[in-house]
């Protein structure tokens, strides 16, 4: 099986002498391609760091991070762009979809820079918007869709271009419960098409959805292969 | 990413803020509004200038006692020019047509109860066609009115109007000081010029001025303000000038400095242009420095939505735009706010400058260069102004700027 994420001693530190905050320590990492996996741990833990390393927004301050088999460290910023255009799709916690653009036009993006032509951008950006069930509200802006429905949106957008991985930081952390698991079956569908997903998430309802379970603590990993139903124990036991 | 991609997409998001878009160009409208107009009325006023002077013939010759650039407000001017070279002028030099010398002198004209300051100009017969001015009415005096030191005047149109009204003045006397002389003729109307309004004037032969009212005898003979001479044609007019050079130096026994000098119609209008020419880029360049300011504002406004947009410009990047399109995208949006409002300020400056033709004398244009040149110096201060706000966007950190809730 192909390795999607390798990282092998990446370590983030942010400031400097006295105020120096280790992120990250050191932590290795392998996800192959196809796996489905949740990264848990408290506030604080380095989860996010982590996942700004992943998606290439950030670079590790020592240590190597190989992305489908590339080192990544070399890189110039506009090779990086390319990759996240390319290869990854990112789901945020707070959407982030443009205002003043409709949910076809947000989905469009990712093309628009990945040089794609028009017509076929929005062939493409309906395509997805149908897989995600919002083919009749193409034309809303965000501010005319629900939470949940813009956070569907976003999905389409991060899988429009056919990324290698989708990488979602906390993205059930401003839904409702039922829109949550609306969102996670959307997840599960996509990774049935055999799509790599990392998510971070809090709850370990969400967690459940996953295959594997990745838990940080104090910029460690600490449990690397947790099975999703062991998360309680876990929980129990900090 | 391409450019009508890049294009489109900063239309939108300005006319997404229309408002703010506006206002935000209304320092380049203004800027640009102001340079057009000044370089209208400016040009407006050169071809004024020229085609005024030009009105008086191009085959004019002035020749003035004292040395160029010697004469000083409050002295008197000197006397070296006298009605004796005027005829030796006529007599002796071929290139020369017809020559007029003057007197001037301000006088008080009255007509019964009124009265009124007036230039009186003391010349001879040739005065009128030599300054190729017309009578409107009567005649204008003669060779032999000279001759005889008679008594006639010829009125200004608007000093014949202030005297007499809506009624005729020939044959009336009038008075210049305490002299009565009667009215034989009406120039027409050629209105005022560079500050000196000759429908003001009145016209009398100068032997009559010199001998009652303004005469001046200097060791030379009777001395004159100046000699107005047509040469022959155009062609004529440098080789008119020499020959009254010589001929002036012989008779004045001249060895070392001239004490007279000559101007030409041509250095008249050639002056006239440039000190109108001058003008335009005084105003111009007061104008640019609104466009400028504009430009100033433009930046103030892009760096306010950079730091508001934070948001927008780290997803863009999350999602795949590189620094290059980061920048791109604002400086398209400063250089089009630029050129936007380079066009409405071009439309502003374009209706002014021709209300100002319309309600002046002046005949203002407006120049397709100066358009062209208005809207790409526009587009040009939206570049270099975008600079800045454009690269403190693309040098945001994707993650810093998703953060920023
Ligand atoms: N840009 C930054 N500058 C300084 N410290 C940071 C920065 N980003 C994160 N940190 C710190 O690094 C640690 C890990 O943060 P983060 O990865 O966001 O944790 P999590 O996502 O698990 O809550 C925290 O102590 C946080 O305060
Ligand atoms: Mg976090």
């Amino acid at each position: 099986m192909t390795t999607v994420i390798r990282l092998e001693a990446v370590s983030k530190v942010y400031g400097q002498g006295e105020a120096e905050i280790h992120a990250l320590r050191a932590i290795n990492l392998v996800v192959a391609a196809g796996e489905y996996c949740a990264i848990m741990g408290a506030s604080g833990s380095g989860k996010s760091t982590a996942m700004n390393i992943i998606g290439c927004l950030d670079r590790p301050s020592s240590g190597a991070y190989y992305l489908d088999g590339e080192n990544v460290a070399g890189l110039s910023e506009t090779q990086l762009a390319h990759i996240r255009n390319r290869k990854i799709g990112f789901v945020f916690q707070q959407f982030h979809l443009l205002p003043q653009l409709t949910a076809l036009e947000n989905v469009t993006l990712p093309l628009v820079y990945a040089g794609v032509a028009g017509r076929e951008r929005l062939e493409r950006a309906k395509q997805v918007l149908d897989q995600v069930g919002l083919s009749h509200r193409l034309d809303n802006r965000p501010n005319q869709l629900s939470g949940g429905q813009q956070q569907r949106v976003a999905i389409a957008r991060a899988m429009v271009n056919q990324p290698l991985l989708l990488l979602a930081d906390e993205p059930t952390g401003a839904l409702d419960s039922r829109t949550s698991h609306e969102v996670m079956d959307l997840f599960a569908q996509l990774h049935s098409q055999g799509i790599t997903i990392v998510m971070v998430t809090h709850e370990p309802d969400i967690a459940r959805c996953s295959q594997r379970v990745i838990w940080f603590r104090d910029g460690q990993v600490i449990h690397d292969h947790l099975p999703p139903e062991e998360v309680g124990q876990v929980l129990f036991a900090l | 990413m391409d450019w009508s991609e890049s294009v489109g997409m900063a239309v939108r998001t300005l006319s997404a803020n229309r408002l703010r878009s506006v206002l935000t160009v209304l320092g380049i409208i203004i800027g640009n509004g102001a340079v057009i107009a000044m370089v209208g009325v400016g040009e407006g006023a050169r071809r004024y200038a020229t085609d005024q002077l030009q009105s008086l013939g191009t085959n004019l010759l002035f020749v003035v006692p004292g040395q160029e650039n010697a004469r000083r407000r409050g002295v008197e001017a000197p006397n070296t020019l006298t009605f004796e070279d005027a005829e030796a002028i006529l007599r002796q030099v071929p290139t020369v047509d017809q020559v007029a010398p003057q007197i001037t002198d301000s006088q008080l004209a009255s007509y019964r109860a009124r009265t009124t300051r007036t230039t009186l100009i003391g010349t001879t017969a040739s005065y009128a066609p030599v300054q190729n001015f017309a009578v409107a009415a009567g005649r204008f005096f003669t060779d032999l009115d000279v001759e005889r030191n008679s008594r006639v005047a010829v009125l200004g149109a608007d000093l014949a109007e202030k005297l007499f009204g809506t009624k005729s003045p020939l044959g009336e006397r009038v008075r210049f000081g305490s002299v009565s002389f009667q009215v034989i003729g009406v120039m027409e109307a050629k209105g005022a010029f560079l500050g000196s309004n000759r429908d003001d004037a009145a016209f009398i032969p100068i032997s009559t001025m010199s001998n009652l009212i303004a005469g001046r005898r200097s060791p030379y003979g009777l001395s004159v303000g100046f000699i107005s001479v047509s040469a022959r044609d155009e062609e004529s007019i440098e080789a008119a000038a020499f020959q009254i050079t010589n001929l002036l130096r012989r008779r004045h026994k001249i060895t070392l400095d001239d004490d007279f000098y000559i101007r030409t119609q041509k250095d008249a209008v050639a002056i006239a242009s440039n000190v109108a020419s001058a003008l335009t880029i005084v105003l111009a360049a007061t104008a640019a420095i609104s466009l400028l300011v504009g430009g100033i504002g433009i930046m103030n406004i892009m760096l306010v939505s950079v730091t508001e947009r934070t948001q927008e410009i780290g997803l863009r990047k999350a999602i795949g735009a590189d620094p290059a399109d980061i920048l791109t995208q604002f400086l398209i949006e400063a250089v089009i706010l630029a050129v936007v409002g380079g066009l409405l300020g071009t439309a502003l400056g374009g209706a002014t400058v021709i209300l100002i033709g319309i309600y002046t004398p002046l005949e203002t244009v407006v120049s397709l260069g100066s358009v062209l040149l208005a809207v790409s110096v526009s587009g040009g201060i939206g570049l270099i102004f975008g600079v800045v706000p454009a690269r403190r966007a693309a040098a945001l950190d994707p993650i810093v700027a998703l953060r920023s809730a």
